[in-house]
């Protein structure tokens, strides 16, 4: 019965619309290739706008800790300012990550980011307006909900890209978008020093660079808004009633079927240690750098940069890594790629506390930043078959738990005086590894899961089957 | 071939860099307070930075035997953080090693050293944040080092203190700019609204 259904409905598509992709598709038009210099509607249009869209909110974010040299004598801040809003920047961002993924099974991801993006803008133009501690951290609490754009941009691609492309697809989407955090960290010092050298006064020219996350976090959220388009059929409010994409129950059914699942909680947890390790690091890396080694402002953001810069190569390989072990070793290759790369990270985290010199330090450093940033995309290699009807949910519960990860170990060893940077970075190294471990209780009845082959027999259906019906 | 140039240079690298931290360390426990550095503001007055200016004199005190101040060569009259505004900010600390030493961040001025008890006017630069401050001299030979110095403030940097008030950096024109911005963001995106509404509308009827 539901065999006939399925097929009446997929057919009655096809008849109503004569569907053309450039690029080869599968059953649900999902794209079976990654072509990165192509532009081609639906899919890599929307793969490149995402990414975009997502870098230009990162650069917002993070453009503040390149800066905070000059910010904090102008608003006269205390380091427990700085450290309160560092732990605001990402606390908004828990909730709107968490809200995020239900708002993009409802409405569509265009809508959800482009929403988002448009009404922080304004707040991030108005950092120039900041003139106390209080503004200060409520500033970058705001500017922080921008971040929940992560879980659109993912969702946006696991419903554009089949299964066997789609971790190399999350991993480059997010990883190119993550080099934001970098290219911030380069860039804001520098456009600071060009407006100074126009004869600005240093406490005005900080403000008015500001003006250039804003207008281009704008600029791309319009663009996704023109030219994006939520899945290879057509928008949400187009495709939704006649496809089998449609979310089957309400949005409370949706939520609960999501927060039930074991895995989107075991997940939440490790990427909040491989990601929310990431963020803390880019909130602390440039005034480590320059409060530790004595380096100028323009050089310890450049330094800094190195850490978010990596991102280009190292969360797409991440990726590579999750589709590449999967082919021979299926979801257990997912799995253990991910626990290794991750506890390596871990290892290296707690090196880069304990050595003293500046070039091991950046050495170190650029090890460190390959490898968390590798399990972040190994992470989302395996987000996508946790849950099909539940996408959203189960990309909000993870994508928030990265942030609820940076705001923890923000808390506990960068906040106050307790330890020093380099204790605080050596006992980030080890939480780390003891947080990794929970990855050895994902199991998969299908799948399998680290030391357990499947208990179903995969003959019997192909994966994207089972979802369909058993989910 | 290769590998050994590399730990060569390695090497004569680190050797550089032990010889330059060896070298160069002055403790400011070792300097002695010599001089005696006089500044305008009273104590617990508040000075405009851009506007007001502050007239400092520095000179040898003269209850040291004659000749102290043979060694010194240039003076360095800086701007110094008092203790209040050092708290809970890690990027003011005072150190002993000279070189880590963040108490005094701006200068007022560098001259040749003159035992006639010069003066100086100045305006204080926009950049100098909000804060409590003194003013302190250093003395330095020939090679660069400092060998003594003296203070507008006592010993323990509790008496002969001033506030400046920082400029605050903002402007009306971004603040006008701020406001056209949100405006446009904002209209934008109800607008987009909008017109998806009037779009699926259309598709509807159809």
């Amino acid at each position: 019965m539901a065999q006939t259904e399925l097929d009446t409905s997929w057919t009655a598509g096809c008849r109503r619309k004569e569907s053309f992709f450039f690029l080869p598709v599968d059953a649900e038009h999902k794209a079976t290739e990654l072509r990165l210099f192509s532009l081609a509607p639906p899919h890599m249009r929307a793969f490149h706008l995402t990414w975009i869209s997502l870098f230009s909110c990162f650069f917002s974010t993070f453009a503040i800790p390149p800066l905070l040299p000059i910010i904090r004598d102008d608003l006269n801040l205390t380091d427990t300012d700085i450290g309160n809003a560092g732990i605001a920047s990402f606390a908004g961002a828990i909730f709107s990550r968490l809200a995020m993924g239900p708002a993009c099974d409802l409405i569509g991801p265009r809508l959800a980011s482009a929403t988002i993006s448009l009404l922080v803008a304004p707040i991030v133009f108005s950092t120039a307006l900041a003139s106390s501690a209080g503004a200060f951290i409520l500033l970058r609490f705001l500017i922080g909900l921008t971040i929940a754009n992560f879980v659109s941009n993912q969702f946006w691609m696991s419903s554009m890209f089949s299964g066997n492309v789609v971790g190399l697809a999350n991993g480059i989407a997010a990883g190119w978008a993550n080099v934001g955090t970098g290219a911030t960290q380069m860039l804001m010092p520098l456009i600071y020093s060009l407006i100074t050298r126009l004869g600005v006064a240093s406490f005005t020219a900080w403000r008015v660079a500001f003006i250039v996350p804003a207008v281009f976090q704008a600029m791309t959220a319009l663009l996704v808004l023109a030219y994006g388009q939520d899945l290879p059929d057509g928008n949400y409010n187009q495709v939704i009633r006649n496809s089998i994409n449609k979310p089957k129950g309400s949005l409370s059914q949706v939520l609960f079927h999501g927060l039930k699942n074991y895995r989107g909680w075991i997940l939440g947890l490790t990427y909040g240690y491989c990601f929310g390790v990431e963020l803390t690091v880019d909130n602390i890396i440039a005034q480590y750098f320059y409060d530790r080694f004595d380096l100028k402002i323009q050089i310890a953001g450049a330094v800094a940069a190195s850490f978010g810069l990596a991102n280009f190569v190292s969360r797409p390989i991440g990726g590579v890594i999750s589709d590449t072990t999967a082919k021979r070793f299926g979801m257990r290759g997912r799995l253990w790629s991910l626990w290794v790369v991750q506890t390596v990270a871990g290892l290296l985290c707690f090196l880069l506390g304990r050595v003293n010199s500046l070039y091991a330090s950046i050495i170190v450093m650029c090890g460190f930043s390959c490898f968390v940033q590798a399990a972040s995309g190994l992470t989302f290699g395996v987000v996508p078959f946790v849950s099909k009807r539940a996408l959203g949910v189960i990309s909000g519960m993870t994508g928030s738990g990265g942030t609820v990860g940076a705001v923890v170990t923000q808390l506990l060893f960068f906040s106050g005086s307790t330890f020093s940077k380099e204790t605080g970075i050596s006992l980030m190294g080890l939480m780390m590894i003891v947080c990794t471990l929970p990855i050895t209780l994902i199991y998969f009845p299908q799948w399998g899961g680290m030391f357990y082959g499947p208990s179903m027999d995969s003959d019997f259906m192909e994966g994207a089957e089972y979802y369909n019906l058993m989910e | 071939m290769a590998s050994r140039l590399l730990i060569a240079s390695l090497l004569a690298f680190a050797f550089c860099l032990l010889a330059e931290s060896c070298y160069g360390t002055v403790l400011f426990s070792s300097l002695q307070r010599t001089l005696v550095v006089t500044a305008s503001p009273k104590d617990g007055q508040v000075l405009r930075a851009g506007e007001d200016k502050i007239t400092v004199t520095w000179g040898m005190n003269q209850s040291f035997p004659v000749g102290t101040d043979e060694a010194y060569k240039k003076v360095k009259v800086q701007l110094c953080y008092a203790p209040i505004s050092q708290k809970d900010r890690g990027w003011r600390k005072t150190k002993d090693d000279l070189s880590k030493d963040k108490t005094c961040q701006f200068d007022i001025v560098a001259r040749a050293y003159d035992s006639n008890q010069p003066s100086f006017d100045w305006t204080i630069e926009r950049d100098v944040p909000t804060a409590t401050y003194f003013v302190r001299a250093y003395a330095y030979n020939s090679d660069g080092q400092q060998v003594a110095f003296g203070q507008s403030t006592d010993g323990q940097k509790k008496t002969n203190l001033f506030d400046i008030q920082g400029i605050s950096g903002r402007h009306a024109s971004l603040d006008i700019a701020a406001g056209c911005f949100s405006a446009f963001s904002v209209l934008s995106l109800f607008g987009f609204f909008l017109v998806e509404k009037r779009k699926a509308k259309v598709s509807q009827k159809s």
